[in-house]
């Protein structure tokens, strides 16, 4: 028995007499108060940082604000105007793009590296410093910048594409048909948070369910399908969840490799981006409130279905 | 709680100035100031002055401010120096709290989205009677001067004279060529210089689309709003879809890459300095620049915009006003400002200082005083502006309000139709409706 719950089972034992039960409650009052105190930095950035501004972005939704002149009241016409943009269409079906294939796509590369981890390898240490650095690199200023000139014409990629004798010459980020699909990759190549966070979950596994499985014939792949996944699906759900909402926020990398345009042709017009656009490019604050509603809206709902959807496939082991 | 942190900036200003001051006066040898200027202290006017700029620019302006405040002991100026993209976030921002630096850098995009709801000074006290003919228009927005230009400048075709030389051809004659035959030039010089670019930056580059409007009658804007039909759009990307096929302006993906306005490429990386291409469009104020970035012993060449008749003097052009100084109507001190704008406009010592860093001085009189003190560079522009004079149609009005993205509009329908991904006529009507609908704000 360590120290500690040593010392608890004497104080509960000794905490007896009424005298004594009062100073306890005090005490615990004490440590109420500590931890208010504690948790009052976060509760005021609450407050000024995130529930201010948010109601003040309601309100601003609901008129047209240039940042210069006062804000004037025209009810619902932001929302009326939003049904009429096609550039506000464009960045929607960017984005629902960008989540729909890159999420999915990065937490199969992250359960993947997670599980080659997860094979006991010397210097594990290191190799997952190793992947995850992306992670940490990856929403910079820097990588977008590598990016950019890793696809453009005379690219590192398309050098590499020449040596094997195919003759590349267009450019992955400038030519619209591919611009999406370089920062979808971008954003795969990020998989480093998912990752750790999966190779947490495969480690509570315990290995006598494999142990079982394999005395009983299953083959790796079933092992896989029959163990691995129900049993991480708790986690697999977390990690959807928050990356789905992480995506659909995505600002970064889009704004860095367009300089902000989303071009080429609006093909990398992230929502965000065209937020961004239309309140500090425009001047339309009121008009970029609304949008801002709208993506939460669109996040809640995906969250919410989410949940819904978890029921059939989420097993807590109960 | 910004105007707090400007109070803030303004002191420590001006506490690491004084502290400066104090190291200088221990200094042994140091010349004493003797009294000082604890008079002054009484009924000092501060000012926050805002720019944007290079190191060059940024060296220039603190060293005017310098010399300003020892010229007048009474006022205060805090510089605000900053990078042009996030400049604009931080001014939009700063003026929606209320605490707008007092002189403002400003440019022609973004004047009349600030102008035209009073948020800028009215400068009519300002001097601009040494102003050369067609530099003071560019300020005025509804009739009111609320931008003094700081420099003037005008759009420019730069040639790289080593990939002339390399083509083994000779400069054209920039007074008499049309938009075709600039077109037929630039795919001979790609084509025998082996360079993508005959001449680059041409689809979105918005001055070069609005001579083209003009030189067909129209303007980009006029006080009713959008100054050109869908009809003159779709004749722009028809001509850019020919020039392209004729292998003038370089591969759909080498101008999508390239970009133009606020995708285009850093200078030091675009296709003219880096020997890409042999011409490209630019501003007269940055031919010492991009020489410089081209790192070689040379300047580049000075070309002509095209006109449909061949006739240079026929070409529409106009003095553009590379920034210009602005107020905040809100400043506290309103004469402080106009006296600084003045100073700067009008004064001798402020041009030695800058001197064509922001363009050509656009006061005839600072401009001649100033010409022996250019560098090559600057003296090849001077020339060039007073060349053009008599090519110089009336000044276009600044972009109204939501006007400042028409040429990132422009841009970016035409790579959709460079691309193949939609018709000339889709992507005019296209581009059109959008700059209207950004109009009505």
């Amino acid at each position: 028995m360590s120290a500690i719950s040593e010392l608890s089972t004497i104080r509960r034992t000794k905490a007896k007499t009424p005298e004594e039960k009062r100073l306890a409650a005090k005490e615990a009052g004490r440590d109420n108060k500590a931890g208010y105190l504690f948790l009052l930095p976060w509760l005021i950035g609450l407050v000024v940082i995130v529930a201010g501004p948010m109601i003040a972005s309601l309100y601003l939704s609901f008129t047209n604000y240039s940042l210069i002149q006062a804000p004037e009241w025209i009810g619902l016409d932001n929302y009326v105007r939003m049904v009429n943009d096609p550039r506000l269409h464009k960045s929607i079906t960017v984005t629902f793009i960008y989540v729909i294939v890159g999420v999915p796509l990065q937490l199969i590369v992250a359960l993947g590296v997670a599980m080659l981890l997860n094979e006991g390898m010397r210097g594990l240490a290191f190799y997952r410093s190793i992947f995850y650095l992306p992670s940490m690199l990856g929403a910079s200023v820097a990588i977008a910048v590598l990016w950019r000139q890793m696809f453009e014409v005379d690219g590192l990629v398309n050098q590499v594409l020449r040596l094997f004798g195919i003759p590349a010459s267009t450019s992955w980020i400038a030519d619209p048909q591919w611009a999406l699909w370089t920062i979808i990759l971008l954003h795969v190549w990020t998989f480093g948070s998912p990752m750790v966070i999966f190779l947490a979950g495969l480690r509570q596994i315990p290995g006598m369910y494999y142990e079982a499985a394999s005395v009983d014939g299953a083959s790796k792949w079933a092992q896989f399908r029959k163990i691995t996944l129900p049993l991480l699906s708790p986690i697999i759900f977390f990690n959807l969840v928050l990356q789905i909402i992480n995506a659909f926020q995505s600002f970064t990398q889009a704004y860095v490799v367009s300089n902000g345009t989303g071009g080429p042709a609006d093909e990398t017009l992230f929502y965000t981006l065209y937020l961004y656009q239309r309140g500090f490019v425009q001047f339309q604050m009121g008009y970029a409130s609304a949008m801002a509603w709208l993506l939460v809206v669109i996040i809640a709902a995906f969250t919410a279905i989410n949940f819904y959807l978890s029921k059939r496939w989420v097993f807590y082991g109960d | 709680m910004a105007m707090n942190r400007r109070q803030f900036l303004i002191g420590a200003g001006l506490a690491a100035a004084a502290t400066a001051g104090g190291l200088t006066a221990c200094a042994p040898g140091s010349r004493g100031n003797g009294g000082g200027n604890a008079g002054g202290e009484q009924g000092a006017a501060t000012l926050a002055l805002a720019w944007w700029g290079n190191p060059t620019r940024n060296k220039n302006t603190e060293a005017m401010i310098a010399a300003y405040m020892k010229a007048n002991p009474n006022v205060k100026i805090s510089g605000q120096p900053g990078e042009f993209a996030s400049y604009w976030d931080k001014l939009a921002t700063q003026t929606a709290g209320g605490t707008a630096p007092d002189i403002i850098q400003m440019d022609m995009a973004y004047i009349s989205e600030y102008g035209s709801r009073g948020a800028l000074l009215d400068l009519k006290d300002v001097d601009v009677s040494k102003f050369a003919e067609g530099t003071v228009d560019s300020g005025k927005i509804n009739e009111k001067l609320v931008g003094i230009n700081a420099g003037v400048n005008s759009a420019v075709i730069l040639a790289n004279p080593t990939v002339w030389e390399k083509a083994k051809m000779e400069m054209p004659d920039d007074t008499t060529w049309t938009w075709d035959q600039m077109a037929e030039v630039a795919a001979e010089v790609a084509s025998k210089a082996g360079v993508p670019f005959g001449l680059a930056s041409l689809v979105g580059s918005d001055p070069f689309f609005a001579t083209f409007l003009r030189q067909n009658g129209k303007e980009l804007f006029t006080p009713d709003g959008l100054g050109f039909e869908a009809a003159e759009a779709q004749a722009w990307y028809d001509m850019m879809v020919r020039f392209q096929k004729a292998n003038a302006l370089g591969t759909p993906a080498q101008i999508s890459e390239e970009g133009s306005g606020p995708s285009a490429k850093p200078l030091d990386q675009s296709a003219l300095v880096v020997g890409n291409a042999a011409m490209q469009y630019w501003n007269t104020n940055q031919l010492e620049a991009i020489s410089a970035a081209a790192g070689g012993d040379y300047l580049m060449e000075m070309l002509r915009g095209p006109s449909l008749a061949g006739k240079a003097t026929e070409r529409k052009t106009w003095y553009k006003a590379s920034m210009l100084w602005s107020a905040s109507a809100k400043t506290k001190n309103p004469e402080a400002a106009v006296a600084w704008i003045n100073w700067f406009a009008n004064d001798q010592a402020a041009a030695d200082i800058d001197k064509a860093e922001r363009g050509i001085p656009p006061n005839t009189e600072i401009q001649a005083a100033v010409k022996p003190k250019l560098s090559a560079a600057q003296q090849r522009v001077l020339q060039y502006i007073t060349d053009i004079q008599p090519e110089v149609a009336a000044t276009p009005i600044a972009p109204p309000p939501g006007g400042g993205t028409l040429a990132e509009v422009l841009f970016r329908n035409g790579i959709d139709v460079l691309f193949g991904r939609s018709s000339t006529a889709e992507a005019a009507q296209k581009f059109v409706d959008e700059v209207k609908s950004n109009l009505q704000v």
